[in-house]
């Protein structure tokens, strides 16, 4: 975990208050192993204990801290004062059962586990009872376990793929390496063959998958950081106006931004457009709830387009 | 004068071990050198300290004194029981697998990390090969206690404030929801968390309890083409081009099949209850997809290409 700028007070006091638990339980550990664990650098462990070593209790004499850096390991004598951490606010409390609920969810997780067997404790300490006031559902599609076993094994498949921009089914060859599910829709990050380059692919789009034998390497390209989109500024920009109904779209999409609210609800948005095709879909279904601003083009595109499926219930 | 830190940490390790309640004279009396002299300097600076305490979860307890010559003066300790984490006894693998829980789940919360280092774990790996975005929403926190503890809780939602004993909290589809019973409307609601509106207050314990059968993941259909379904269930008869056939068989299930045409489009059910959903799906496949009944349903969707058109 990297870090800009000098750390405050309260943070340096924070980290103290989880390191001396963490290091009195252990009596003597390796500066680096100190420092990585708690993402400081060595030089911010050091300072940081060496101040600790001067504190304790009043008349500060005996009843220190004991603590000292030698020859790149850190000694803890007498454990005291600090030896536990504090307790979990509420909101580092939902973190943690909220992280282990949905990671249950997970291709390969189990029950019986360490991760089910750990959730049950803190479940307990916080309070919990096993009837589900805190539930998570992925809802998980039988090809992501397919998708988790190939990523273990690195291996290569063989896919029928829906295309969304081009509207046509095509097979290409994959090496998995990353599977996320994101506001209700999987992905799987791909090395791709036909391209060579890595491809995230929607699971529900994906219409069929055989494995090819073969083990893949790995490549080296980037994969997209789950939960963050991929917008390109080069990609075209639509500014839409969007009644409350069709409000949805900038919460599941992404936007360069989105103006307030007008008195009768409507705001103004803009929004990339990656694929005319999916933007031309997208509103049809958002239907009299939205309107194009501009550009002229997709408007006229997203009207010629209704007066074709018109067609389709007037022959 | 001390650095901060130090006097900070001196600060709570005299309150922790005090066995009697202290003043703030006392409390510069034992810190020596490390408060001001003057009272407002040194008033000034224990209450930045004790705010930095309180904002890093530290609890500090406080008494005003009654009855003898130092009646109003205020005292303070902490009380070691709620400063300290107790009752988790995770073994080592099981921390490890919160672990990686939470950077498969919440890789970029500083909340999450901070709380992992309290559990004894360690910085969270970014990547994880298997992952999932769990999103956020500023009430989760106080609901979950809520849920756990049985309070009633009070909300701002679209305008009108709740009143509602919680039963449950579920996320799907990228969004959390709760549900639990409405004094205001006196029946069960579901709420998108995310658009509660300012502070979740807890309050009184709930009078209307959770059934003993009930199950966030049933309360919530999984289908919005369902939300809002009473009783029987609507449903509308769509016929689905042959390119898209396969896709949709995958997502509905065989059983909704009604016909299977030589051309390889397919007729399915599809529940319509929810209509604004059911259309959004329809209108996803453009062209390649025809309501063909009720004709009530069918009508709707001609008036809205209408209105686009």
């Amino acid at each position: 975990m990297s870090r800009r700028g000098p750390r405050g007070a309260e943070d340096r006091l924070r980290r103290l208050l989880v390191m001396l638990p963490w290091l009195m339980e252990r009596g003597e550990v390796p500066v680096a192993e100190a420092a990585a664990h708690f993402g400081l650098s060595e030089h911010e462990v050091a300072r940081d204990l060496e101040l600790a070593a001067m504190c304790g209790l009043p008349p500060f004499v005996d009843e220190m801290i004991d603590v000292f850096i030698d020859d790149g390991m850190i000694w803890v004598g007498v454990p005291r004062l600090f030896t536990r951490p504090l307790r979990l606010n509420s909101v580092e409390a939902w973190e943690l059962l909220a992280a282990g609920r949905a990671a249950m969810q997970l291709p390969g997780a189990d029950p019986d586990g360490p991760l089910g067997r750990g959730l049950a404790k803190l479940a307990a300490a916080l309070g919990e009872d096993d009837t589900g006031g805190v539930r998570v559902d992925l809802e998980r599609p039988d090809v992501a376990d397919r998708l988790a076993t190939a990523i273990d094994a690195a291996e290569r498949l063989r896919i029928a793929y829906w295309s969304a921009s081009r509207d046509e089914v095509g097979e290409r060859t994959i090496v998995p390496r990353q599977l996320f599910t994101d506001r209700g829709e999987w992905y799987v990050s791909a090395d791709d063959d036909r391209s060579g380059e890595v491809r995230t692919f929607r699971l529900d789009r994906i219409e069929s998958v055989e494995g090819t034998g073969e083990v893949g390497v790995a490549g080296a390209g980037p994969l997209p950081t789950p939960g963050e989109w991929f917008t390109d500024a080069d990609i075209p920009r639509v500014t839409v106006r969007l009644a409350p109904s069709a409000r949805w779209i900038v919460e599941r999409y992404p936007s360069d931004e989105v103006g307030e609210p007008d008195v009768d609800g409507w705001v103004e948005a803009r929004l990339p457009v990656a694929s005319r095709r999916w933007f031309v879909r997208t509103m049809l279904r958002l239907g009299p709830g939205a309107q194009i601003v501009e550009p002229d083009d997709l408007a006229d595109e997203v009207r010629a387009v209704a007066r074709d499926v018109l067609g389709r219930y007037r022959s | 004068m001390a650095d901060r830190v130090e006097r900070l940490t001196n600060l709570l390790a005299l309150l922790l071990e005090t066995s009697t309640p202290l003043s703030l004279t006392q409390i510069a009396d034992e810190l020596v050198g490390q408060y001001p002299d003057k009272p407002n300097a040194r008033r000034g600076a224990f209450e930045r300290d004790k705010a930095a305490l309180r904002d890093i979860g530290v609890p500090i307890e406080q008494e005003i004194v009654t009855g003898t010559e130092h009646a109003g003066q205020t005292r303070y300790w902490i009380d070691r029981e709620r400063y300290e984490l107790q009752g988790l006894a995770l073994d080592p693998d099981e921390t490890r697998a919160l672990q990686v829980a939470m950077a498969a789940t919440r890789p970029g919360s500083a909340s999450g990390q901070e709380a992992m280092w309290k559990i004894g774990g360690g910085v969270l790996d970014s990547g994880a090969a298997v992952a999932a975005v769990v999103p956020d929403a500023a009430a989760l926190p106080a609901l979950r206690e809520a849920v756990a503890g049985g309070r009633s809780v009070r909300f701002g939602y679209r305008d009108v404030d709740r009143h509602v004993d919680p039963w449950g909290v579920l996320l799907r589809s990228g969004f959390w929801y709760l549900v639990g019973f409405d004094h205001g409307r006196g029946a069960r609601r579901t709420y998108r968390i995310d658009r509660i509106v300012g502070d979740v207050v807890a309050g009184e314990p709930v009078t209307v309890a959770r059934p003993a059968d009930f199950d966030p993941l049933d309360a919530v259909p999984d289908d919005p083409k369902l939300i809002g379904a009473e009783g029987d269930v609507t449903e509308a008869t769509v016929l689905i081009d042959e390119r898209r056939s396969a896709a949709v068989v995958r997502e509905l299930g065989d059983d909704r099949v009604v016909e299977r045409r030589t051309d390889g489009s397919v007729v399915v059910r599809v529940p319509c209850a929810n209509l604004d959903a059911f259309r959004s799906w329809v209108l996803g496949f453009v062209d390649l997809a025809e309501v063909l009944g009720p004709p009530d349903v069918r009508a709707d969707v001609v008036a809205w290409l209408e209105a686009i058109g």
